[in-house]
């Protein structure tokens, strides 16, 4: 991860806008900080940002108009912050091309996670993917398939989705690291991670009943609390 | 469907409006049709032909003049028609069966044409003819023996109040037939309308409880679904505005506490890290609070569908019980699911979820010590019909129902503690979101709490 990222910050709030600047600054990022919208889209447009986080509600000209005319030229990964329960605003935010939706109040941590989220997913994108690392085991390991999209076990096929073959994918790739659900909701379902949503979830489950299923016990997805999932092959990690 | 079926589709249902409409009017019409044509024709066939006033007086004349002819002759015919000539300011002739007048005075050449067409005493008497007509009538003694000839007088021509009937039969009765179909009319169509009018006064005078009278929303066509319609959404807006008053005042009520709490800890003396820890424990249920607010007034308030998918009761189960575990250190294998591989049912997943959680964490939260939540479920038709079932003893019957209101607690249990009351009700509104259901039962030893949802 490149501790230098940029992030432009459109906050008109001078206190939570004040702590945000600091509390990201700390955490190693270049933060430019700016209080009006209109301002906040002309800097956006000049200089090259890694992230731009921006609430909704602003002086100047709001945020969603802020997107509409960002995604006209640029692709820079934003996140919206707005008050809790604004569900029109999270849907039209991501309809106009927003990368993540934050429901105010949140934590540093919470927000720290959803940045390292797009930026890691933004560097996926940028470097064309490693061949998968060779393992030579002595034990039978999983076998994925890109064409058919899924996995064999002992030539027995588990029987994923698309979504899931994709999460397996992901978590075994990085085996053995804690993958953020921010992270996982934007690599492999390319949205924004809801409190509420249990989709990525859901395709967890399903995968380990169908690694089961196939007998497949060498790994299994662990979950993390409070920081994410992980596909892990020892009994004694958490 | 086929290419017939679907035209008669579009014809209105068969208690329409439109049918009463067509029938009242098309009987409206044929009436009409048939009274002016049947009215008419009676009308003008009773004033074609004399009255019976002027056909005695006529025959009488007859019978005198026979009698005059008889008794002298031409001259006693003379002096009838002179005595005649002072009562009736029209002509009167007496002839015999050669046309010959039988008076002493010959008839002119005029009076001759006249005679070659005479009219009957029963035949129609135009209002047509020129003049006024000339009738022959046979002496009633012996018609051979003559007839008397007389242009009718002015007096006895029929038909004198033909105008007068005519208005009557053309203007006036038509007329009141289609006032009686205007009251027809309008109290079929009009009256239901100002019912209407008078409930949306009243809701204007913020009398919200007001509703329409049964008969109104009885109807079976499209006035009485207006009506229906209109109730139902006199009804859902008084829920959202007693909800929403509901809402604000137990959400302020609820605010209060643990602001009270932050106050005190504000200003009672504690180090540091306690206050801080405090600090984000009342924040957090503060938050809590307020989302679920939201969320429940989001729910009461959207309308549009939720996108539906497919869902295995069983994997979304297991989701469920690694958080409550995780939240409530139970073993999992104090939370089994007895439903099969099988039930997959038709939903919003983020709904079921968190409808499914509320439940889950409620039954946990009410279980003894070592108590067993357990979901199972049958298949019903197109229906999963699924129940959780917790052995905390169960509530009294009266709070079955009460319990899927917002900010309900029933044991007075301390907020934060117990949660707001909000659970249940935010489980019972995604439910119905999706075309499912909830209620709850007691089973003796728990609460069994039944979900009805959509199979797939």
């Amino acid at each position: 991860m490149n501790p230098a990222a940029s992030i432009l910050t459109i906050e008109d709030d001078p206190v939570l806008g004040a702590y945000v600047h600091e509390e990201l600054a700390r955490s190693g990022f270049q933060v430019t900080w700016c209080q009006n919208g209109q301002q906040g889209l002309d800097m956006a447009r000049e200089r090259a940002f890694d992230v731009v986080l921006m609430d909704i509600l602003l002086p100047g000209l709001d945020g969603l108009s802020i997107l509409t005319y960002l995604r006209k030229s640029h692709s820079t990964p934003v996140i919206l912050m707005s008050a809790l329960g604004a569900e029109a605003d999270r849907i039209s935010g991501f309809r106009l091309g927003a990368d993540d939706y934050l429901p105010k109040p949140f934590s540093m941590l919470e927000l720290r996670v959803r940045i390292e989220a797009i930026l890691r997913r933004v560097a996926l994108d940028r470097r064309p993917l490693p061949a998968l690392p060779v393992r030579r085991e002595n034990a039978p390991s999983l076998r994925f398939d890109d064409e058919l999209g899924d996995v064999f076990y002992l030539q027995h096929a588990a029987g994923l989705t698309r979504s899931e073959f994709r999460l397996l994918e992901t978590l075994h790739r990085n085996v053995e690291e804690v993958l953020s659900k921010a992270f996982l909701y934007q690599h492999v379902l390319q949205r924004g991670y809801a409190p509420h949503d249990r989709s990525l979830d859901m395709h967890i489950s399903q995968i380990r009943r169908k690694l089961k299923a196939i007998g497949y016990s060498e790994r299994e997805v662990r979950t993390v609390w409070g920081k994410g999932y992980v596909l892990s092959g020892h009994d004694d990690s958490l | 469907m086929t290419a017939f079926e679907r035209p008669l589709k579009r014809l209105p249902g068969r208690h329409s409006l439109f049918w009463k409409l067509a029938c009242l009017l098309i009987a409206f019409c044929l009436l009409m049709i048939w009274l002016s044509w049947s009215w008419g024709r009676y009308m003008e066939q009773q004033n074609a032909y004399l009255s019976e006033e002027a056909k005695t007086t006529l025959s009488g004349y007859a019978a005198q003049a026979e009698q005059a002819w008889n008794l002298g002759g031409p001259l006693g015919v003379d002096a009838w028609l002179q005595a005649m000539g002072k009562r009736e300011t029209t002509w009167i002739g007496v002839i015999g069966n050669d046309l010959q007048s039988l008076s002493s005075y010959p008839l002119s050449s005029a009076q001759n044409q006249r005679l070659t067409f005479l009219r009957g005493l029963d035949w129609p008497v135009s209002r047509h003819v020129k003049g006024l007509p000339w009738l022959k009538i046979a002496f009633p003694g012996d018609p051979e023996a003559g007839s008397l000839v007389i242009e009718l007088p002015q007096r006895f021509m029929p038909g004198r109040y033909q105008v007068f009937w005519r208005v009557v039969t053309n203007g006036v009765i038509p007329g009141l037939f289609t006032l009686l179909l205007c009251i027809g009319l309008y109290r079929l169509l009009i009256m239901p309308l100002n019912q209407l009018r008078e409930q949306a006064n009243a809701w204007r005078a913020d009398q919200l409880n007001t509703r329409l009278s049964q008969d109104a929303t009885s109807r079976q066509d499209e006035l009485g679904e207006l009506g229906r319609a209109f109730d139902h959404m006199s009804e859902r807006l008084q829920g959202t505005v007693v909800l929403q008053q509901q809402l604000l005042r137990d959400m302020s009520h609820e605010l209060r506490t643990p602001l009270s709490r932050l106050r005190v800890a504000c200003d009672s003396e504690q180090d540091l890290a306690q206050l801080r820890q405090r600090l984000g424990r009342e924040i957090d249920a503060m938050q809590r609070l307020v989302e679920d607010s939201l969320q429940l007034a989001w729910l009461d308030a959207e309308r549009t569908p939720l996108t539906k998918e497919t869902i295995q009761l069983q994997a979304l189960w297991d989701i469920l019980r690694e958080n409550a575990c995780f939240e409530s250190a139970w073993p999992a294998s104090r939370l089994p699911c007895l439903l099969g591989p099988e039930c997959w049912v038709r939903g919003n997943l983020n709904g079921l979820a968190q409808a499914l959680e509320n439940i889950l964490r409620n039954a946990i939260r009410h279980s003894p010590a070592d108590g067993v939540v357990c979901l199972d479920g049958r298949r019903e038709g197109e229906y999963w019909h699924l129940w959780l079932e917790d052995q905390g003893g169960g509530i009294d019957e009266r709070d079955l129902e009460r319990i899927f209101a917002p900010f309900t607690r029933l044991d007075g249990s301390r907020p934060g503690d117990g949660g707001f009351g909000l659970g249940l009700s935010i489980a019972r509104n995604a439910l119905q979101r999706q075309d499912g259901s909830l209620w709850a039962e007691n089973t003796g030893a728990g609460l069994r709490v039944h979900l009805r949802l959509l199979a797939l």
